[in-house]
């Protein structure tokens, strides 16, 4: 599945970056997140917990950051694997100053999920992952536009 | 074959008898699998892979044996080291039974948990940890014969280069050629591509076994969803080295078979190797999705056929190509020297003068399979192709499709016919089951309506399908599993006071074996069924048979059973001849006695003879009333039949509704009119599953898109339509008894009817072909694209 997307965030794209630099603050915005544990230099290992459907996995990540260009570039890499299912990640997003206090996010992602989860969820897959992508990108605005509640 | 007279009334051949198997299963005593518990059995769940191909790069047991419960795990390696990693499939190649070092398919067995529950046994699997890596998955089968195509099977490069697993061809390529040359130039041809996907049984009881190894003695005992126990026996014998004498596969009450359980699966192996690992009963069985994802699929053959004919529509030439889609290992079930089982009668019901097939093979990373669902070796791929392409003919040449196929039948008086791909086809009237079928249905009527409906723009369509079929394999020496010739068998034991125990090779999954089997002895001998117990699926008690098949256990398994009997009548009259004191020669039977001719009031009853055969034999007969026979065919039996379906088409929503569906079969002589009733209602309904709901899809990246009940489609009571039923006769010449068989022809003949009418109502905009299952979204995007969708 390929997604795509464009989003106008109300915030400097200097602290756009430093936001999504900082992975425990990106984790925390990500849906079912429930641990990171770092692995070595740009490696980690997240458990992340979806529902698709009636389908509940507990997908364990390992999580890199092949490329990295300050302040406008990021790939973000990801293969996860629960019981009977597996599923791999690829992310690429680029940031645009709109102005001083505006920055534009272009990303692509591009998600291959395998087994019971893709078998018994493939109907549902395209809404769910749409859903949760709006999760995200809710709670990254929240952090980080006035009166959201990061302090950062 | 007659049953009136003056002796007893016997509910032998033609009486609609109540099954007597359903006492038991309407009680709620029948005995499956599932049902069978033995003292310290161990559970059993597989780990299976989520990906349609990778390499194995390590797995991790571990976790999963401190999972409490868990008392071993068996993984490839562990196999590998006992040489019993791969096993032999039904179609020579050699298929993983958990795999060592990749992965060639979604849901392909990897590790084998064994727990002191079901529920530590799931845990334990979810707690075994692969490690893979993904490779280049190929679903489409044009695309795995791509010089770029990945090789899937790298095991067997030494004997196959390439993902192709044959290139089959039959027929007189020349002759065919040449009359189509000749048609293209003073005639007609038409050409169609089609799909007939890939679909699965899908029985109601799923695959399992339980394997217990007595140390003892060394019998290993299997009770398994089998539907050829003794196959089955043979190939444990030589799979693991176990002498066969001290194997014992039991085939208890089978929840449907239809194909599904003809194969041997991983499941059965790994059981068998935990039994004997931990000492102690393993049981295993399916959950729905396992079932649906990872046994025997049937179909998935990618058909281009051609029918080359005069400018009056009579038949030439018939040239099809096929690309079938195998899967990961090529586990066809079908007689070994058939790699595209019978497809053969693809020339149907028609007289073509010259056909020619050709089939290539290919490997995907998708399921092991190609089982015969329901039909016999690609019976239904065949018939699917014919009838459609000739409806196709019909239009070319502006006839209606009932027309077209009375002009081209074969016609009675040309029986035996031999067919332009070289089959003998047994015996037929085509013509008369049609006719028969067109005045039920008021055919001539119906397009009157239609033609009135067309012109207020309403949808509706009138589909034929007049197929012939091939069933009852053997003879044996053309067709063999595993180089085991397909014959059958039945033993028939008549006690001293005339009842019967009969016990047959053939196994009954749900047919009615225990009710026919009773009331064929029962027209031979003159008794009651209900003095018959007819036992099978016990490979230590039964005879040697190869199963239930193809329709083959009327055909060969209930041949045998009529010969055996007549050995005991043919005995039983030596005796009789004895205890009246005259000549063999001199007496006369009648149904369940023998008597004086000339003296009808001296006589004695079967059950007398049998007393007699125990108490006061002839000196010069040895005792006792038995005999065995084992049936090799002198052919395959040809059933046939006509089907009309009518359908009305809903403009708004594309929906298909079935208004009427008459169904004309002729299986030769009916042995319980009941019971082929049954089989042709069943038959029929999963017949329409193809034509408007099922398929197992797969994604580009292989995941299987019908893993469950919600995604694959069977017809419940809600969406089956009423069936209407008649019957012709036409026996076979060949068979003791003149029967052909059922069981398969309703799915065989059912798609194409409806096909047939969906096309039929869409036909005057232009439509000639629409791939089945033809769902509402295909056909609203037809009628969105030629102007006709009200919404």
């Amino acid at each position: 599945m390929d997604f795509s997307g464009s989003q106008t965030i109300a915030a400097p794209i200097d602290k756009v970056w430093a936001f999504l630099l900082d992975v425990n603050k990106v984790a925390e915005c990500a849906p079912g997140f429930q641990s990171l544990e770092v692995l070595g230099e740009e490696h980690w290992k997240a458990v992340v917990s979806v529902g698709i459907g009636a389908v509940k996995a507990k997908f364990t990540l390992d999580v890199t950051r092949p490329e990295m260009h300050e302040p406008d570039h990021m790939v973000v890499k990801a293969r996860g694997k629960a019981p009977g299912s597996a599923v791999e990640l690829s992310g690429d997003m680029h940031l645009t100053a709109v102005d001083s206090n505006q920055t534009r996010m272009d990303w692509e992602a591009k998600v291959i999920v395998s087994g019971t989860i893709a078998s018994v969820g493939a109907r549902l897959l395209q809404g769910t992952a749409e859903k949760l992508t709006g999760q995200f990108f809710a709670c990254l605005k929240t952090k980080l536009e006035p009166g959201g509640t990061s302090q950062s | 074959m007659t049953t009136t007279s003056a002796g007893p009334h016997v509910h032998g051949l033609g009486e609609p008898y109540k099954r007597k198997e359903d006492a038991r299963f309407i009680r709620g005593k029948g005995n499956y699998v599932d049902d069978i518990q033995l003292p310290g059995m161990l559970y059993a769940d597989i780990v299976r892979s989520p990906y349609a191909h990778a390499l194995i790069k390590s797995i991790d047991i571990s976790k999963a044996l401190q999972v409490p419960g868990v008392v071993a795990v068996i993984t490839g390696k562990d196999l590998e080291a006992a040489g019993l990693a791969w096993m032999p499939t039904l179609s020579g190649d050699s298929e993983a039974v958990l795999a060592v070092d990749r992965v060639l398919y979604q849901m392909q067995e990897v590790a084998f948990v064994v727990a002191e529950s079901r529920y530590a046994a799931a845990d334990g699997a979810a707690a075994v940890e692969v490690d893979y890596e993904p490779l280049p998955v190929v679903v489409d089968p044009h695309k795995a014969l791509a010089p770029d195509a990945p090789l899937l099977r790298p095991d067997k490069k030494d004997r196959q280069p390439t993902n192709q697993i044959y290139h089959w061809e039959t027929g007189d390529r020349a002759a065919t050629d040449a009359a189509f040359a000749e048609a293209e130039q003073n005639g007609v041809v038409v050409r169609q591509d089609m799909y007939v996907p890939r679909i699965h049984p899908a029985p109601i009881e799923t695959c399992g076994c339980v394997a217990d190894y007595n140390a003892a003695t060394g019998k290993l005992t299997v009770w398994m969803t089998s539907q050829a126990p003794h196959a089955h026996r043979t190939l444990f014998a030589i799979v693991s080295g176990l002498p066969e004498h001290r194997i014992r596969v039991i085939s208890p009450d089978v929840g449907g078979g239809f194909g599904n359980k003809v194969p041997i699966y991983p499941g059965y192996v790994c059981a068998v190797v935990a039994a004997l690992k931990t000492g102690r009963p393993v049981k295993w069985i399916e959950d729905r999705t396992e079932n649906l994802t990872s046994t025997g699929f049937a179909r998935d053959y990618h058909i281009h056929a051609e029918i080359a004919a005069d400018k009056e529509g009579t038949v030439k030439a018939l040239r099809v190509y096929t690309l079938a889609d195998h899967g990961a290992f090529d586990a066809a079930a079908q007689p070994t020297k058939f790699p595209a089982g019978l497809f053969h009668i693809c020339t149907g019901s028609y007289d073509f003068k010259h056909a020619h097939v050709a089939v290539d093979a290919v490997h995907t990373n998708k399921a092991p399979g190609g089982i015969a669902y329901r039909c016999s070796f690609r019976v239904t791929e065949a018939s699917y192709l014919i009838e459609r392409m000739m409806d196709t003919l019909a239009r070319e040449v502006g006839k209606d499709p009932a027309e077209i196929r009375l002009q081209n039948f074969i016609k009675p008086e040309a029986f035996p016919y031999r067919s332009a791909l070289g089959w003998t086809y047994d015996s037929g009237n085509y013509e008369r089951a049609l006719r028969l079928a067109m005045e039920k249905i008021g055919y001539e009527e119906l397009r009157r309506e239609q033609a009135e409906k067309r012109a207020r723009g309403e949808l509706m369509g009138i589909g034929i399908s007049s197929f012939t079929e091939i069933v009852g394999a053997g003879p044996g020496k053309h067709f063999d599993i595993a180089g085991i010739q397909m014959f059958d068998s039945c033993e028939i034991r008549v006690h001293p006071t005339g009842k019967v125990l009969a016990r047959i090779g053939v196994q009954t999954q749900g047919q009615g074996h225990e009710t026919t089997f009773a009331q064929i002895i029962a027209a031979e001998l003159g008794i009651s069924p209900d003095d018959v117990d007819v036992e099978h699926g016990d490979t230590d008690t039964a005879p040697y048979g190869l199963g239930t098949y193809a329709s083959r256990s009327t055909p060969v398994g209930g041949a045998a059973t009529a010969v055996a009997a007549r050995k005991i009548r043919d005995k039983a009259r030596k005796i009789a001849a004895y205890l009246l004191e005259v000549g063999e020669e001199d007496l006369e039977w009648e149904p369940g006695r023998f008597y004086v001719r000339g003296s009808p009031s001296k006589g004695k009853t079967i059950q007398e003879i049998a007393f007699a055969a125990y108490t006061n034999c002839p000196p010069y007969l040895e005792p006792g009333l038995e005999a065995v026979n084992y049936y090799d065919p002198p052919n395959l039996t040809y059933p046939f039949g006509s089907y009309i379906c009518v359908v009305d088409i809903d403009r708004g929503t594309g929906e298909v509704h079935i208004r009427r569906f008459l169904a004309v079969d002729d299986c030769g002589t009916v042995i319980n009119p009941m019971i082929v009733e049954g089989q042709i209602h069943g038959g029929l309904t999963q017949g329409l599953a193809p034509a408007l709901y099922e398929q197992l899809a797969y994604d580009e990246n292989g995941n299987v898109l019908g893993s469950n009940f919600q995604d694959y489609l069977i017809p419940t009571a809600m969406e089956t339509p009423r069936w209407e039923t008649a019957r012709t006769v036409t026996p076979s010449p060949h068979h003791p008894i003149g029967a052909k068989g059922v069981g398969e022809s309703p799915t065989v003949g059912a798609p194409q009817a409806i096909a047939n009418a969906v096309v039929d109502a869409l036909a005057h905009v232009g439509v000639r072909h629409i791939d089945i299952p033809i769902t509402p979204w295909k056909v609203w995007a037809i009628l969105k694209e030629k102007g006709l969708a009200t919404a």
